[in-house]
């Protein structure tokens, strides 16, 4: 919203520099997002000089040394020290005396220049910011009175500020609100524009320019005032009108449509001006619109209306979308003579609405969908009255036309001193509370003692409905205390005892410092992906089951059921851009369908990429399944879960982008978590235009997972005796997992010695072979074995008798034979 | 006898330098003072030398012996030495680079989140989580905005379709609609409605808005906010908080303002600025960093604590804005895109 000084010097004495101006206005609770600046600035101890004399600075060639007279009030005929080639005896120029300050916060002082003295600054158009540069003096018009402040000779510039007016304040969606606050700030009066026009015409109804106002819905209408006006004459507005709508950005049209937005501009409330003799039946009608009605806008386009939505009509068409915009039709133009003049209230709720279903906002809609004081409705048509009668002549017929009425008005609010003390947490003293109340306008009615100590019945006016409690003239009176200067204090509360910080971010950060430890760089990616992407990588199920309602654009259309697909991406820019990457992870929300519906799960995700573009002077070995499943290990027992004792599944088909037969899953969503890693589809990566193997790991909990307790450990004693070692190599179908021939074997152990003197402590894997030696489609499989007793060493015996007894019972069922 | 000796500690001065493993080296010994060797048949014949001979010999033999003795132990040093050297292989040049993958990074947001929720848990606050998908409830309703509000709109607010049904985002309202949440307060009221005051918590998170992506403006941002609620909260404890994190996150000249503002779920309301001279862009300037104010007594109505007994603050900030200040990045897209030339700058 933009606001001019010099309008809102009408209503209020502004003295400020601008950037007290801005100031004030930033601690006001406006934000203040641009400021403009045309013509000579309010500048203090400026005046109008005369060159009296001018000779050659002794010690400079292009110095000049003057004298000029700056009138009595100001010391007379002064020296100054000019580098300007115009400072010409005779010559009227600016004079900024010592104390001025020039924008720029350039501080005037006598000084000496090269060994002379001088009592100030000539200035040139530069030096005042206005246009006309550096090169010379400005030179003022012979008759400037000597010694008279320049801005009373120079025309007035003008500022103008751009702020940001919050939604609780469309109070301020004019230069009086704006006015009404800087008073407070400032500690001014406000003076209100007079109005003239009192509401009765010297005229008898005339029905041939207005017969009648009906409101058939009052209730998006509460209030309508149309005012008649004969003999107007259209034309061009007067200058200081086109100037002040210009200096806020609203093009000058003629003195009717101006005089329209002057007041809105001015006031706060949309007016609208008919031509009488465009109002068929001259009736001006109040109504909802019927369905596919259509009406051609101001703009030239073609709306239609719906019965949500209001209109002014007359007796055969719309003319207006009620409170956005008029007709095409239906405006003032040259021709026009006889206006009716529309100042109403309308209901906020239902001019938003309408705004939104035509997606048309207007100056107009955009204060009524805030709140226009319906209170200042009438008063506002009067000034308006006021100044076409002033502006465009004519005179007014007919009597003041109102349908309906205010809503009643009366809120008061009780609040003690103590109370906004308490809030605050500082001292503000009782008179400088009631110094800035009043100063808003917020009159203290009653004043008495209460149970709760002094206590203030504060009148609100009808234009701060958001005011409704206590704890808002807080805020109030924070606001012209100056909310910087609430004091410093020690930051100190009470230690809360109610845990840790949560599961999940507990988890978030013992993964990243995992993976960050490992080499992995953490990378960030969107969570909204698109559509194809989701059909590709995953499946037309899980693109339908998670898409949004409204997308912003198309490729950030979907939910993401998976990490991977954004780190993939960051994987491939950082190709597509030669930067080597190999290892990148990430950690966040991830959304996954269990039983018939979507979860929100907590992820991690990591990839490991071979890149044979990437070369290296020493040979490592490639990365491969087994150096992700350690990672995924890791990461799962950072959520609690022991991979290694869970049934591991190999993935199969083109689910999710795995590569068959080099890729594992473990966990179920319906046990709270699953797990997927191996190397990504060769193909489906090739195609996505990444170069080399892709590993990859992801985890994803639902947070439920991670919230469970993690029990208290407890110490379990271990032999300091010496383990006995056997190995056994056993011959397998190649097919055959090894975690089931472990498993097995493990049984059979525990078996053989079940209930003796020692146990059976590890049974490992340390060999896999399959080749010469053995027949066709077999492998051995080669384990270490260790017994251990808690008691005593044990001997070779017995050892050897438990053994063998594994012996046996590992190959009964004739699917393992021991490898000679 | 004399020549032999000679002959014997000869053959061994010539040969055993030549010896070039240890298994060589343990014949040769053999070969010398083995059981069967030449030195050792020597020695088994000076029972056979005459009586008045022996001290004589004995001394030539003892000498010859020790002679014998060092040879051995230098060709077995050197054979050890020679060992280790194989085993060594060539000198490495140390100026080469490690082949192996370099330091990992955590990203930028990471480490700004991280800090801010150190420094706030030195002030007592702990983290908690909330949904990334909420409801309206959660989300507005709760906080103070009114159906109508622009805020919930369509055009800034990701819905989720009518049937979408998500399992574990619960609504609290029959027939809210789902969204992606606009602003991590909704894990506030998720916290408030879950346990009695007083409360201190920080809720980092993604958030999401409808919004035209460009240097300033992503369409998932992440904020971080505190929430205090217990007796006799001030206005005076809010801005202490806020000094205390910033002077602890950007150094003890930075500096706060409150400049009054509107948001719904707070009264009073403001905006925070801040000033630190060493920081890249900001200077002498207060440059915007968060929003805040003492929690609105609606909202306490709402979740079920009584306004007069309890009172309490909220702050709340971007993550990606509070970084780009703090490390000087001018783009914000940089920290969605993951380029290694940007991220390993933080680490």
């Amino acid at each position: 919203m933009k606001l001019s000084r010099n309008w809102l010097r009408q209503y209020v004495r502004l003295y400020s520099t601008t950037e007290e101006l801005q100031r004030a206005i930033t601690f006001l609770g406006f934000e203040v997002e641009g400021v403009q600046s045309t013509g000579l600035p309010l500048l203090q101890n400026v005046v109008v000089g005369e060159i009296k004399t001018r000779a050659r600075h002794p010690n400079a060639d292009k110095l000049s040394v003057c004298t000029v007279d700056v009138g009595p009030a100001h010391g007379g005929v002064r020296t100054i020290v000019c580098g300007a080639h115009n400072c010409d005896a005779g010559n009227r120029v600016p004079v900024a005396l010592p104390g001025a300050v020039l924008p720029g916060d350039f501080k005037i002082k006598s000084s000496k220049i090269r060994g002379e003295a001088s009592d100030g600054m000539m200035c040139s158009p530069d030096e005042l910011s206005l246009p006309g540069g550096h090169a010379g003096l400005l030179i003022l018009d012979p008759a400037a009175p000597v010694g008279q402040p320049l801005n009373e000779v120079m025309p007035d510039g003008d500022t103008v500020f751009d702020i940001e007016v919050t939604p609780n304040r469309p109070d301020v969606l004019c230069h009086l609100g704006l006015a009404r606050e800087l008073a407070a700030w400032l500690k001014y009066d406000v003076r209100f524009p007079e109005i003239k026009f009192k509401g009765q015409s010297k005229t008898a109804p005339q029905p041939d320019v207005l017969k009648a106002i009906r409101v058939d819905a009052p209730e998006d209408c509460p209030l309508y005032v149309g005012i008649a006006v004969s003999g107007v004459k259209v034309g061009p507005s007067p200058a200081w009108m086109q100037e002040r709508l210009a200096a806020v950005g609203l093009r000058p049209i003629n003195n009717l449509v101006d005089v329209g937005n002057y007041v809105m501009l001015e006031l706060g409330q949309p007016l609208h001006v008919f031509d009488a003799k465009k109002i068929a039946g001259r009736s001006i009608i109040v109504r909802r619109a019927t369905d596919g009605e259509k009406l051609l806008t101001l703009d030239g386009k073609e709306r239609m209306l719906n019965s949500r939505m209001l209109v002014i009509a007359d007796e055969a068409k719309p003319l207006v979308i009620a409170g956005l915009m008029g007709g095409h039709d239906a405006g003032v133009d040259p021709t026009t003579t006889d206006i009716v003049l529309e100042a109403a209230y309308f209901r906020p709720q239902s001019i938003r609405a309408t705004s939104r279903r035509l997606g048309l906002v207007s100056d107009s809609s955009y204060r009524f969908e805030r709140g226009v004081d319906s209170h200042g409705t009438s008063e506002a048509a009067r000034r308006a009255i006021d100044l076409i009668l002033e502006t465009a002549g004519g005179t007014v017929v007919g009597p003041v036309m109102k349908v309906g009425d205010e809503p009643r008005w009366s809120r008061e609010i009780n609040v003690t001193p103590d109370y906004i003390r308490a809030k605050v947490g500082f001292d503000i003293t009782d008179d400088e509370m009631r110094d800035a109340l009043i100063g808003l306008h917020l009159p203290i009615k009653h004043e008495h003692e209460s149970p709760a100590g002094l206590e203030w019945t504060v009148s609100i006016p009808s234009h701060r409905r958001d005011l409704e409690r206590p704890i808002d003239l807080v805020e109030e009176v924070l606001r012209i205390y100056g909310t910087d200067r609430v004091p410093a204090a020690v930051c100190a509360g009470p230690a809360l005892a109610d845990g840790d910080d949560d599961p999940i971010a507990l988890f978030n950060r013992r993964v990243t410092e995992y993976l960050v430890g490992q080499h992995f760089h953490e990378v960030v990616n969107y969570t909204l992906r698109s559509h194809s992407e989701l059909a590709t990588w995953v499946s037309a199920a899980a693109a339908h089951e998670l898409a949004l309602a409204n997308p912003f654009v198309d490729d950030q259309s979907h939910l993401r059921p998976t990490l991977i697909l954004g780190i993939l991406e960051s994987l491939k820019l950082n190709q597509s851009r030669g930067v080597p990457a190999a290892r990148l992870f990430e950690t966040g929300r991830v959304f996954m369908e269990l039983s018939g519906t979507v979860h929100e799960c907590v992820a991690v995700g990591f990839v490991l990429c071979h890149n044979p573009q990437d070369r290296a002077w020493l040979a490592r070995p490639e990365p491969d399944f087994y150096a992700v499943k350690r990672h995924l290990e890791v990461l799962a027992s950072a959520a609690g879960i022991d991979l290694a004792a869970q049934e591991l599944v190999p993935v199969r088909g083109a689910f999710w982008g795995w590569q068959e037969g080099h890729s594992a899953a473990a966990g179920e969503m319906t046990d709270g978590w699953t797990a997927r890693f191996g190397l990504l589809n060769l193909a489906m990566v090739r195609a996505a235009g990444l170069e080399g193997k892709v590993w990859a790991g992801t985890l994803a909990l639902l947070p439920q997972k991670l919230a469970a307790p993690a029990g208290h450990r407890r110490y379990q004693p271990f032999s300091l005796f010496p383990a006995a070692l056997r190995d056994l190599a056993l011959v397998v179908d190649a097919a055959r997992h090894a975690d089931a021939v472990q498993a097995r074997l493990l049984r059979a152990a525990r078996a053989a010695t079940a209930g003796g003197a020692f146990a059976v402590e590890r049974v490992e894997i340390f060999d896999v072979y399959e080749g010469a030696g053995l027949p066709a489609g077999k492998k051995s499989l080669a384990f270490a074995l260790s017994f251990r007793s808690a008691e005593r060493t044990l001997t070779d015996d017995e050892v050897n008798a438990a053994f063998a007894k594994i012996q046996q019972a590992v190959v009964a069922d004739g699917s393992i034979s021991i490898r000679a | 006898m004399q020549e032999t000796i000679n002959a014997i500690l000869a053959k061994a001065a010539a040969e055993l330098p030549t010896l070039r493993s240890r298994a060589d080296f343990e014949a040769a010994k053999a070969r010398y003072v083995g059981p069967h060797g030449e030195f050792t048949a020597l020695m088994k014949q000076m029972g056979a030398v005459p009586k008045e001979q022996r001290p004589t010999m004995g001394k030539l033999v003892n000498e010859a012996k020790a002679q014998l003795q060092a040879r051995l132990d230098a060709a077995l040093a050197r054979i050890a030495d020679a060992e280790i050297t194989a085993q060594l292989g060539p000198a490495i040049d140390p100026t080469l680079p490690s082949p192996d993958a370099g330091p990992g990074s955590s990203h930028p947001l990471t480490l700004v989140r991280e800090e801010m929720c150190r420094i706030l848990r030195k002030a007592g606050f702990t983290v908690v989580e909330g949904p990334e998908v909420e409801t309206e409830y959660y989300c507005f309703d709760a906080l103070n905005t009114p159906a109508d509000h622009p805020a919930r709109d369509a055009q800034d607010t990701f819905y989720f379709p009518e049937p979408a049904r998500f399992g574990n985002v619960t609504k609290k309202v029959p027939g809210e609609k789902y969204l992606l949440r606009t602003h991590t307060s909704s894990v506030q009221i998720r916290t408030m409605l879950k346990g009695e005051p007083p409360i201190r918590i920080v809720s980092p998170g993604r958030v999401y808005r409808r919004d035209t992506s460009d240097a300033t403006h992503s369409a998932n941002f992440h904020q971080i906010e505190c929430l205090y609620v217990d007796k006799n909260v001030t206005v005076r404890d809010l801005k202490a908080l806020l000094d205390y994190i910033f002077a602890a996150l950007l150094g003890k000249d930075t500096m706060t303002r409150f400049r009054p503002h509107y948001f719904g779920y707070t009264e009073p309301s403001f905006e925070v600025d801040l000033s630190a001279q060493h920081l890249p862009k900001v200077n002498k300037d207060w440059i915007e960093i968060g929003g805040c104010g003492m929690v609105d007594p609606a909202v306490f109505a709402g979740v079920g604590y009584d306004p007069k007994i309890w009172s309490g603050y909220a702050f709340g900030m971007g993550l990606e804005r509070l970084a780009m200040l703090m490390y000087g990045i001018d783009d914000i897209r940089y920290f969605y895109q993951n380029d290694l030339r940007f991220l390993k700058q933080f680490a």
